[in-house]
């Protein structure tokens, strides 16, 4: 007769639930509290109701940088996780020296962010920046640009730096899935007298479907996160071309020092950032339903 | 170019009590040395004139000191001031924590003051902030030790002006600085045979000469809102005077006026005469004065605190100042008024050391240690800062005109609300990028404010 333990499983369970209490939970809790108060961080709190999330209803700079960070998730999934895809096929096909390539490409993901922000800030300087005087040695002046002031190519110029450290990372993810694919699979699609990139289009791809979504999931959750770059390059400027939530997040909560509308920005951030995910678990899931009936 | 310091503090002081509350300053130019640093080895002379009367600390023995970082020279001089305190005060350890500006005037400062080694003594602007300050509990009541403690006899009653609050001296006052005026290259200007603009269009005309010979009339460095902002404010209370200008920004009124839509105008004006350089609000103030410091800008738009920046950073540069050019007749401000500010020292409501703390502010402020600052670069207001050292003329020139300035303008940043003063740098910056026209702007102003 085995012992009756009922207690064991919970035990096991405590340590992780108590370390997801303190970090996650419990602040959580504090920041839904907070955003229903009027407070500016460490002087008398007031109660507010819901004021706060009215105001963020009407707050036309909320609702801009939630479009600008539709338009940066939407730049960066191609900018990304296809540039990583497609840097990774070609790896996969073209093994020789891909080593050196691979360490190439994944050396951005290893410096930090604002590293990364403040030499590109030199990169877009249009008075001092390696783009401008590229262009302008090549007489193509016509096409320099006040890059990170003009609020047409803001966005896209910092587009193009999340694509530049990311690129790498999601390379690294596809290129590990492509090598659990079966090479019998690959040599049969060969044999059946597909190329390279109808092998890469029709075969692999296919096959890591699962990890493509992941990538996707990743890019779209970490969109919603982004700020070392926006910080370090714009803090929102030009205009608030390139305010996205958590820039104008803190800058309500540690410039202005209103901690409770900036609660309720924080709430309904993470609901968004939440019900994205949720969304795209169930679509991924109804899709691998109907693919096994 | 050094002539003997004239007093002007006095004067700085009274024209800042016309304008009812100070404000700030912007020195993110000047070096960072974040961290907390005590005791550092002295470079300079021990002076032990505080009295060592006070009370020993009260909790852990520190008297803590919270600034802005004001560059290495000013450290220096803080750092020799805990040392002579720590001498004079046996048992007593003063730690000194210099913040990065930016940090320490948002999230740093009340941070620390909510934490549990809270500042006993911190760097503060006057105006709004301070008035916060003092209702929330973090400002002592100083009154005493200025009537008849250890600060007695080291200001003029005047002195304290902005510094007092409901009728209570609640900051020792530091120093006073204009945070915006003209610079301008002497050799450019004479090269191209343009003289310093005094009116509205003076400096077009200049913008127009020195575009065609392509320089860079004025550069500025806007990314972060306030450099251009706090000229362009200034520009516009020179339009629709100071009085709708502070009442518009304390929160009465709208922005959306026939007036304020002419005074954008006249930035519009500043566009179309390619006065500023196109990357105005893509780069920091840092990069902005780089390129006057370069020779590419003929012009600067900055504050005081240019002269010792300048003095680091090109040592070769002739450079020379006007304010603000008048504007066309029929303007309703002062054509003659600054844009200034005051800052000090203010004793946390909470300490428990605050009698302590008075006594290292007395000692900061006595003869010796004042002429130290005034080596490194800072205007002080204390009645001994007329005396002694020479200092840069100017800088002697910026405190007279500061001192005699018929209207003094506060900056929207440090004078009002960050929330109403981000909303109105952002309106100015779409302007001056051409992005909105005036009306567009200003509109946007009154809606995201609500009014």
């Amino acid at each position: 007769m085995k012992p009756v333990r009922a207690a064991t499983p919970y035990l096991f369970l405590l340590p992780a639930l108590i370390v997801f209490g303190f970090a996650v939970l419990v602040p959580l809790l504090f920041t839904i509290g907070f955003s229903f108060t009027e407070w500016d961080g460490f002087g008398e709190m007031k109660w507010a109701g819901v004021d706060n999330y009215v105001r963020a209803l009407g707050d036309r700079t909320l609702r801009d940088s939630f479009i600008h960070v539709l338009v940066y998730i939407g730049a960066t999934i191609v900018l990304e996780v296809l540039v990583g895809l497609l840097l990774a096929g070609l790896l996969s096909a073209r093994k020789r020296g891909s080593l050196w390539f691979r360490v190439a490409i994944f050396t951005p993901v290893m410096l930090p962010l604002v590293v990364v922000a403040v030499l590109w800030s030199f990169v877009y300087n249009p008075d001092f920046g390696l783009i401008n005087a590229a262009l302008a040695a090549a007489g193509l002046e016509d096409f320099q640009r006040i890059w990170l002031g003009d609020s047409s190519t803001a966005l896209l110029a910092i587009s193009v730096v999340s694509g530049w450290v990311w690129a790498g990372f999601y390379m690294a993810i596809f290129y590990a899935a492509f090598s659990q694919i079966s090479p019998e699979v690959v040599e049969a699609a060969r044999l059946d007298g597909a190329g390279e990139w109808a092998i890469f289009r029709h075969v692999k791809v296919p096959i890591i479907r699962g990890a493509v979504v992941v990538a996707l999931l990743l890019c779209v959750t970490g969109g919603f996160a982004g700020f070392d770059l926006f910080y370090v390059l714009t803090n929102g400027a030009p205009f608030g071309a390139t305010e996205v939530p958590t820039t104008y997040l803190v800058k309500v909560v540690f410039r202005n020092g209103d901690v409770g509308y900036g609660s309720a920005m924080a709430v309904v951030l993470t609901a968004v950032v939440v019900g994205v995910g949720l969304v795209f678990i169930r679509i991924q899931r109804r899709r691998a339903q109907a693919a096994a009936a | 170019m050094k002539f003997a310091r004239s007093s002007t503090a006095l004067g700085i002081i009274g024209a800042l009590v016309l304008t009812a509350c100070g404000g700030g300053t912007q020195s993110t130019t000047r070096p960072s040395q974040a961290g907390t640093q005590s005791s550092a080895p002295s470079t300079l002379p021990s002076a032990t004139s505080a009295p060592a009367t006070a009370q020993p600390p009260g909790g852990d023995g520190v008297l803590r000191v919270a600034m802005s970082s004001p560059g290495e020279a000013q450290i220096r001089v803080w750092d020799d001031v805990a040392v002579q305190f720590e001498a004079a005060h046996p048992g007593v350890n003063v730690e000194i924590n210099y913040q990065e500006d930016d940090l320490y005037s948002t999230i740093g400062l009340p941070n620390l003051l909510s934490g549990r080694n809270a500042p006993d003594i911190y760097f503060e602007w006057t105006g709004a902030r301070l008035a916060n300050r003092y209702a929330e509990g973090y400002a002592a009541d100083i009154s005493a030790a200025v009537q008849s403690g250890p600060l007695t006899g080291l200001f003029e009653d005047a002195t304290f002006g902005p510094a007092t609050v409901d009728g209570k001296i609640v900051m020792v006052p530091y120093s006073a600085d204009v945070t915006n005026v003209l610079w301008y290259n002497t050799q450019l200007f004479a090269d191209n045979n343009v003289q310093p603009p005094t009116t509205w269009e003076e400096l077009l005309a200049v913008c127009d000469t020195l575009s065609d010979a392509g320089i860079i009339p004025i550069s500025s460095g806007n990314k972060d809102l306030w450099a251009a902002g706090n000229w362009l404010a200034h520009l516009v209370s020179r339009i629709v005077g100071e009085q709708s200008y502070d009442a518009v920004l304390s929160g009465t009124g709208k922005f959306s006026t026939p007036e304020w839509e002419q005074a954008l105008g006249y930035i519009v004006d500043l566009k179309e005469h390619n006065c500023v350089n196109e990357s105005v609000n893509a780069v920091d103030d840092t990069a902005g004065a780089q390129l006057f410091f370069q020779g590419e800008a003929a012009m600067h738009a900055i504050g005081s605190w240019l002269v010792s920046w300048a003095i680091d950073e090109a040592p070769d540069l002739e450079f020379d100042f006007v304010n603000l050019p008048a504007m066309p007749d029929g303007s309703a401000g002062n054509q003659d008024s600054t844009i200034g500010v005051a800052t000090g020292f203010v004793v946390n409501g909470k300490s428990a050391n605050i009698e302590l703390a008075t006594e290292f502010l007395a000692l900061l402020n006595n003869d010796e240690n004042i002429q130290q600052l005034i080596v490194a670069e800072v205007t002080p207001l204390a009645k001994s800062a007329s005396e002694g050292v020479e200092i840069d003329s100017r800088s002697a020139r910026l405190g007279e005109m500061l001192a005699d300035a018929p209207a003094i303008v506060l900056p929207p940043d440090t004078g009002y609300d960050l929330e109403m003063a981000d909303a109105f740098y952002t309106a100015l910056a779409a302007v001056l990028g051409g992005q909105r026209t005036p009306a567009e702007a200003l509109a946007e102003v009154d809606q995201k404010l609500g009014r």
